[in-house]
């Protein structure tokens, strides 16, 4: 049977190399596998975040519709972070390969966002969510080694350097696109989606 | 994989824990978006045969209202344990000026477990497993006690709290104005929190001071207790506990804001500001055997378990700040 980037998400969650290059031997490096990982990444992520939507009383015909919307731009987001990483290695460290090669082995690294619904989790919700992200990081470092043929320290530089890179592309040209992502969601929503402020019991 | 291993079994119960526990506050935010079809805002019509008891007061001039919030193990507002029923009628009988009701604090929508709920078959089961005594049954009854801490987790978490704490408010406050109190009468307010009911309460007090214009005290018996804002809208806050009670304890040690390195938190603030005291009655432990409802284990001066928690109990509704008739210390 052929092997599918979703066949290999408990390799991964176990941060085990092999996972990603049973990957990138892949035809087309898996990367249709590897963004539908991303996709469900961000559905879960979308769920776990979404007591700002239960909070402006959005129907639920358009909760699932600003779930699927989310989804789509935590997509657009990995894929600026994959070229992101793909560009400095490539540039900086010299280390040629394929775009679709990176975008497939960091997608498939996201695998521990799958879990990010767990957010939710009352008192717990935020320590979980630091966990799975600390978790993706590492099996990103990992990604980028077997893609780029890295050694540590340089993964760790190169992830270090995405960071900063992201940081200025946040404060500049991510500043509108942020406000366009930000009309969508209120566009599906239906609403503009404030933070909660309960109203009290008023009187009788 | 094998299905039998223990690490397999582990990580499923693992696995299981978190997603009921991810799944906990959904009821309370379905709620408030109004999925379940009754609006927020409005006071929902009484359903018949909804479960709720109220104890009228014994003499006919009303003095204060009291309600009880039952303890992590219940299942709907009828006080299934038998303890607890005896509880409440000798509470009314020790304060007869007083009209004593009881909510059901684990769902902001009132519905028992064991009512209109898709899986009202799977909780009567729980529950009869809970009434049984071999171990496997008591197992399935800890399914009761974990889907009810996970609630009293919901109302502690600041992400959830204010939907949660408005909607059992909503509950605690319809149920008092149909027993009669009137709204800017002054009357007092007590709130009695068994065990998880005293998170509970605490989250509530600030919606029900508001809508009701009363003074609001809250007694926690045993309660697992947040550093929750509620604790600074209180008039007054008596935590009651019994020196053999451990589950109290869980409160102080996972909630970081009942840590004393926070000065600033609500627990800390209530208790600089003398609004919050612990009160040690005796030598009680939570439940059960030895807990605050035993009417066969006696302390030294003679009284019952269950005499110790009345009485103290029946004093701080009277006055919470004054003295409460606790246990001598015990040989």
């Amino acid at each position: 049977m052929e092997i599918t980037a979703l066949d290999l998400i408990p390799s991964t969650l176990a941060l085990e190399a092999d996972a990603f290059r049973a990957l990138l031997a892949r035809p087309g490096f898996g990367l249709r596998g590897a963004l539908l990982i991303v996709f469900l990444a961000g559905v879960s992520t979308a769920f776990g975040q979404s007591v700002v939507l239960f909070a402006n009383h959005v129907s639920p015909r358009r909760f699932v519709a600003s779930l699927l919307v989310q989804a789509l731009l935590f997509v657009l987001t990995f894929l600026v972070w994959a070229a992101t990483v793909w560009a400095l290695a490539t540039l900086l460290l010299e280390r040629p390969a394929a775009f679709a090669a990176a975008a497939a082995a960091i997608g498939l690294a996201y695998a521990p966002q799958l879990f990010s619904f767990l957010v939710l989790t009352p008192y717990l919700g935020n320590g979980i969510g630091w966990v799975l992200s600390l978790w993706t990081l590492l099996a990103t470092l990992q990604a980028t080694v077997v893609t780029f043929d890295l050694t540590r320290l340089e993964s760790v530089l190169v992830a270090l350097a995405g960071w900063l890179v992201a940081q200025v592309l946040q404060r500049t040209i991510g500043r509108p696109v942020a406000r366009v992502g930000r009309w969508l969601r209120h566009q599906v929503a239906g609403k503009e989606l404030r933070p909660f402020e309960p109203p009290g019991l008023g009187p009788r | 994989m094998n299905l039998f291993d223990p690490g397999t079994v582990l990580l499923v119960a693992l696995l299981a824990l978190l997603l009921s526990g991810a799944f906990a506050p959904l009821e309370a935010l379905g709620w408030w978006a109004g999925w379940y079809g009754d609006r927020v805002d409005e006071e929902p019509a009484p359903v018949e045969g909804e479960p709720v008891i109220v104890e009228p007061a014994r003499s006919g001039n009303v003095t204060r209202y009291v309600v009880f919030l039952s303890g992590i193990d219940s299942v709907s507002d009828e006080p299934v344990p038998e303890r607890q029923v005896r509880f409440l009628a000798r509470l009314r009988d020790a304060v007869p000026d007083a009209v004593v009701l009881q909510v059901f604090p684990y769902s902001v929508t009132n519905r028992a477990l064991t009512g209109e709920r898709t899986f009202a078959r799977f909780w009567r089961w729980a529950l009869r497993q809970k009434l049984g005594t071999r171990r496997i049954e008591q197992i399935a009854g800890m399914l009761i006690n974990l889907r009810n801490t996970w609630q009293v987790l919901v109302s502690a978490d600041r992400r959830y709290g204010p939907f949660y704490d408005r909607g059992t408010a909503a509950l605690m406050v319809r149920q008092l104005r149909r027993a009669g109190y009137q709204d800017g009468s002054g009357l007092p307010v007590t709130l009695i929190g068994y065990s998880g009911g005293g998170q509970i309460a605490v989250g509530a007090t600030p919606f029900v001071r508001e809508a009701l214009d009363a003074p609001v005290t809250v007694l926690s018996l045993g309660g697992v207790l947040a550093a929750d804002p509620g604790l600074l809208a209180a008039h007054h806050i008596v935590h009651v506990i019994g020196s053999g009670d451990r589950v109290h304890k869980m409160g102080a040690v996972m909630f970081p804001g009942r840590w004393p390195i926070f000065p600033y938190s609500p627990w800390n603030l209530a208790r600089k500001h003398g609004k919050l005291r612990t009160l040690v009655l005796g030598p009680c432990n939570h439940t059960g055997d030895d807990g605050y409802l035993d009417d066969q284990k006696h302390v030294t001066d003679g009284r019952s378990y269950f005499d110790v928690t009345v009485d103290v109990l029946a004093a701080l509704v009277r006055d919470p700040k004054g003295p409460a008739p606790v246990a001598a210390a015990s040989a």
